[in-house]
């Protein structure tokens, strides 16, 4: 079987053999370029892509999404019984206005996405079949896998796809995919057949695989109304059989799922999922863990991994991401509209402590741009030592000698944040800043997060590092900030190096670009970012097989509890 | 007797109302705007605007109290002529959508809608569709010349359309922001009223708070019941013990132990309770994990933990005072009197001492009934208890108005009816307290 490998992929491939990128990152670049997993195997493993194509026989990209958690099972898997999860059970109406990740747990089981990011960083087809990228990555193909039911028994076709498309590019919907996709207009939006849908973007980029893997690009079918509690229909493994904001949501198992499990079965194992929230502030979701009532907590804060870390009965996984807590400033407001003020800030930090009391250390120091470890973009930059007396120099410099009183706002529901701005409140005293706290609980932070002159905002994990870039710092067109870039800062040299990493997929160059980005974001962006922080799963060692997503998300269709 | 119950059940009235208004009022000044927390920080002046209205935020305050006591689709049948039909249906997981329908004389419910300038009515169907039909002959002439239509429109509001406006209306539809001319110039939200037990529908949850709110005093009910009938007779039993015996030890002991459970926060007992009983014991569950809609009746175990949190407080503190009086009642000439008439020491006990020690553990007992309900917040935190505390905590939080102006009236209307049967016991513990 002849197929046609992308050019890139070659050129990849020639890197991997340099040893100028890992085997993990050529594994990740040519199956976004929609070479299957054993192809670009076989690739990394020997050999030319030209051999690859000829002989490999793998059909496009047609696996079930690998999923490595533990050691794989073997035989043991035992089906039926039911999940219980602690967690925030949100309002939600339409999916795709989603701006929670924890308002997606739920529904994730219902509605399902085109592609899946895996734990290694890998995007893989899901609801598609396969995709493929022209050589100068402007259009897209994306190939929908055929007999796919949704649990109203309507097959899924293209046009349940375009129906998503649209929903996401249109401006007014307010969806983060508008901004994620900024690189697609939706008249470039094309389905060819029922099954094949085309992409003609305006910017080359290489995110699409990933952006459609992100939470809220789950799939709900054209007759949509928008209101999913009301029309629970997706495809699924389970169904949405109850859903009490604020208290509970209970999730049955399809009989008919597309998935087969390792016993050649219609996935998932369990019979039900029981998402229940105690309270606002979560604080009995550790006793409720404790005396057997849940058996894993979503989205753990360190609190309770501090409290189950050494604990017998329970499997603590541990995943170092991207996400992190944001100390965002308004550029386009006084005191932080001048860079020196800015930088002067940056110098009160001491990261280390910051690490230590937000996180116990669980994490990476950050240099003030948002690029991670996690992201394979990462260049180590030094962040600004922790230095006072250069702190009081420059705020002198920005003409404010007798220093500054400024007001922070900050989530009280999350911890880190309220530790990172009570060290920051202490150690910015001798650099001449007067910081007034002003706690709230997330739900009216949320309300009010781009308004805010200073606040500390929780930002999700991203799998590529440009990604979470341009969502959150760059403007519209007209040179007004993005919907999401809650610091008001638009910087034209830094967007059109962005512009420019979004449409590379040499991962080399990238990386320098990024480079240069986390260069400009240290200097002149207007965040401060002191740390990234670790993500954990925390489950009873009698669940299996949750997938140790960086993104948090919380998948559960092939997890299985012992009987 | 049967005077006195009627004049006190018309002051309760008055005083209903009167703290209606003062409840309204409060979240009415509070500052905050109800259009804009809902929109959210991108919204432009004239969504805003648009919002504003069609939340019927720009009718004066008046008419919007009488709205939200009474209801507004009375004064919808003022202006549209024909009579309202809400009607309650199952759509997905939302067992009790709400729409709200005008009746036609030949029964059928009928909405409005103008597109494109043209006016169309829609027929509700049998089978819960419904049948759009041209409707341009019903426009009617208005004084100033231009033609007008008052109807219902499609999202549970009465509407007055003009002919050929160009007014736009902004509307958070699923796709977004929805910009359509021809939009209605004035807005009647409609709804039943709080008297007829429609509170409006919380801006937090998308459902009508009387749903949710009802939920959650239930839930507190019955913990506060069960935590009055726990704590109640055992702690009026255990000052009566003590006040009887005042200075032995047996006093000692129980005075000791109240001072200790009335003393100690419920939060730390909560947790200390926890810990022995659900962590290290494992023998009662830890937190109210309600896993389906009737947990409480599947597992009643799920209280145990709660409701001796909620109980130890408040034996300690109703034991102390309990005792005192018992001890001051023991004291007074007329038990010495009853004493040396040669009663026995029983009834003694049972005859006076009883009736009268108990008017002040009546009094505060009564108080707490209300803090029972509304004031569980910290016991509902420790647990994860869906109660109403919590839930008037939040929807304050969230400026939820309708969820937090309900919340209110149902702690004052539990406030006034508490008093109310607190005095009714006085006079029949104590006979020389008569009310005419």
């Amino acid at each position: 079987m002849e197929k046609k490998i992308h050019p890139l992929v070659t050129e990849a491939n020639q890197q991997l053999r340099e040893g100028k990128i890992t085997r993990r990152d050529f594994l990740r670049l040519s199956t976004l370029l929609g070479l299957t997993v054993a192809s670009a195997e076989f690739l990394a493993a020997c050999g030319t892509p030209e051999q690859a194509a000829t002989e490999v026989p793998a059909p496009a990209a047609t696996e079930a999404p690998v999923v490595a958690t533990e050691a794989p099972a073997t035989g043991g898997i035992v089906r039926g019984g039911t999940l219980t999860c602690a967690t925030r059970i949100e309002r939600v109406d339409n999916p795709a206005t989603t701006s929670l990740i924890s308002a997606a747990q739920p529904w994730r089981h219902v509605i399902e996405y085109l592609t899946h990011t895996d734990p290694t960083g890998v995007t893989h087809p899901y609801l598609l079949e396969s995709w493929n990228a022209s050589d100068d990555l402007l259009t897209w193909t994306l190939i929908l896998r055929k007999g796919i039911k949704f649990n109203n028994g309507q097959e899924l076709t293209a046009d349940d796809v375009m129906f998503n498309f649209k929903q996401w590019l249109t401006e007014s919907v307010q969806s983060s995919m508008f901004g994620a996709m900024s690189y697609l207009d939706l008249s470039g939006v094309e389905k060819t057949d029922d099954y094949t849908i085309t992409l003609k973007l305006k910017t080359p980029s290489i995110f699409i695989p990933e952006h459609l893997a992100q939470y809220p690009a789950g799939i709900v079918p054209a007759s949509f109304g928008g209101d999913i509690t009301k029309e629970p229909i997706g495809t699924g493994a389970f169904t949405m059989e109850e859903y009490v904001v604020g208290e509970r949501c209970v999730l049955k198992a399809r009989k008919d799922y597309w998935r087969n499990g390792a016993d050649g079965k219609p996935l998932p194992y369990l019979d039900e999922i029981i998402m229940v929230q105690l309270g606002d502030d979560r604080s009995a979701d550790l006793s409720a863990y404790q005396s057997g009532q849940v058996d894993t907590i979503l989205e753990p804060n360190v609190a309770i991994w501090e409290a189950l870390k050494d604990d017998a009965d329970t499997t603590v996984v541990a995943t170092p991401t991207g996400a992190t807590r944001v100390l965002r400033l308004r550029a386009d407001q006084e005191p932080w509209n001048k860079v020196e003020v800015v930088q002067a800030l940056k110098h009160c930090h001491n990261r280390e402590k910051i690490l230590a009391l937000a996180l116990q250390g669980q994490g990476t120091i950050g240099n003030d741009s948002h690029v991670s470890q996690a992201n394979p973009e990462f260049n180590d930059i030094p962040p600004y030592p922790f230095d006072t007396a250069k702190s009081k120099e420059l705020l002198t410099a920005a003409g404010y000698p007798d220093g500054l009183t400024v007001e922070l706002a900050v989530a009280s529901d999350w911890p880190e944040s309220m530790a990172y701005a009570q060290a920051l409140k202490e150690d910015a005293i001798a650099g001449g800043f007067t910081i007034n706290l002003n706690p709230m609980p997330a739900s009216q932070y949320w309300e009010g997060w781009t308004d805010f002159n200073m606040g500390i905002t929780w930002w999700s994990h991203r799998t590529l590092a440009p990604m979470i870039l341009a969502v959150a710092y760059t403007g519209n067109p007209d040179g007004t900030p993005a919907a999401w870039n809650e610091s008001h800062w638009v910087d034209q040299e830094f967007s059109d190096i962005l512009t420019e990493a979004v449409g590379t997929l040499d991962l080399e160059k990238r990386k320098e670009l990024v480079g240069k980005l986390q260069v400009i974001q240290k200097e002149r962006g207007t965040i401060c970012l002191p740390f990234f922080m670790s993500v954990w799963k925390i489950y009873k060692k009698n669940i299996h097989d949750i997938e140790p997503t960086p993104d948090e998300y919380a998948i559960f269709y092939e997890t299985w509890k012992d009987a | 007797m049967a005077r006195y119950i009627v004049r006190r059940l018309l002051t309760m009235l008055l005083t209903m109302i009167l703290v209606s208004m003062l409840v309204f009022a409060i979240v009415e000044i509070a500052p905050g705007n109800v259009a804009r927390n809902i929109l959210g920080a991108y919204a432009t002046p004239e969504q805003e605007a648009s919002m504003s209205r069609q939340l019927g935020l720009t009718r004066p305050v008046s008419i919007r109290y009488i709205s939200w006591l009474f209801g507004s689709d009375w004064q919808a049948k003022g202006e549209i002529g024909l009579p309202m039909a809400q009607i309650i249906s199952e759509q997905g997981l939302v067992k009790n959508a709400r729409e709200w329908w005008a009746v036609a004389p030949n029964g059928e419910h009928l909405q409005w809608t103008v597109e494109e300038g043209k006016l169309y009515k829609l027929v509700l169907l049998a089978d819960g569709n419904t049948e759009k039909i041209l409707d341009e002959s019903s426009w009617k002439a208005g004084e100033d010349g231009d033609e007008y239509f008052w109807g219902v429109d499609t999202a549970n509001r009465a509407a007055k359309w003009v002919k050929g406006s160009k007014d736009i209306e902004y509307r958070l539809d699923y796709s977004g922001w929805v910009e359509s001319t021809g939009a209605p110039v004035e807005y009647i939200p409609l709804s039943k009223g709080l008297i007829r037990g429609d509170a409006g529908v919380s801006l937090r949850y998308q459902a009508p708070v009387s749903e949710v709110i009802g939920r959650r005093i239930l839930n507190s009910f019955i913990l506060a019941a069960l935590a009055i009938v726990v704590s109640i007779p055992t702690a009026v039993i255990l000052g009566l013990i003590a006040g009887l015996n005042e200075g032995k030890l047996i006093d000692r002991i129980i005075s000791i132990g109240g001072l200790i459970t009335a003393g100690s926060p419920d939060f730390a007992t909560g947790i200390l309770l926890i810990m022995v009983f659900a962590i290290w014991l494992k023998v009662l569950p830890g937190a109210a994990v309600f896993t389906s809609a009737d947990a409480l009746w599947k597992n009643p175990n799920l209280l145990v933990l709660p409701v001796l949190t909620a109980s130890l407080v408040e034996i300690g503190y109703v034991l102390r005072i309990t005792r005192s009086s018992v001890v001051e009642v023991m004291n007074s000439p007329y038990v010495r009197t009853a004493i040396l008439k040669g009663l026995t020491y029983r009834q003694v006990v049972t005859r006076h001492v009883l009736r009268n020690a108990m008017m002040a553990p009546i009094t505060v007992i009564m108080l707490h009934v209300n803090w029972f309900i509304g004031g569980l917040v910290v016991v509902e935190s420790v647990f994860g208890y869906p109660g109403l505390g919590s839930f008037i905590l939040n929807a304050a939080l969230f400026k939820d108005v309708y969820s937090i102006e309900a919340g209110a009236m149902v702690l004052i209307l539990l406030a006034v009816g508490t008093q109310l049967i607190a005095d009714l016991i006085y006079s029949l513990v104590n006979p020389r307290i008569r009310y005419s």
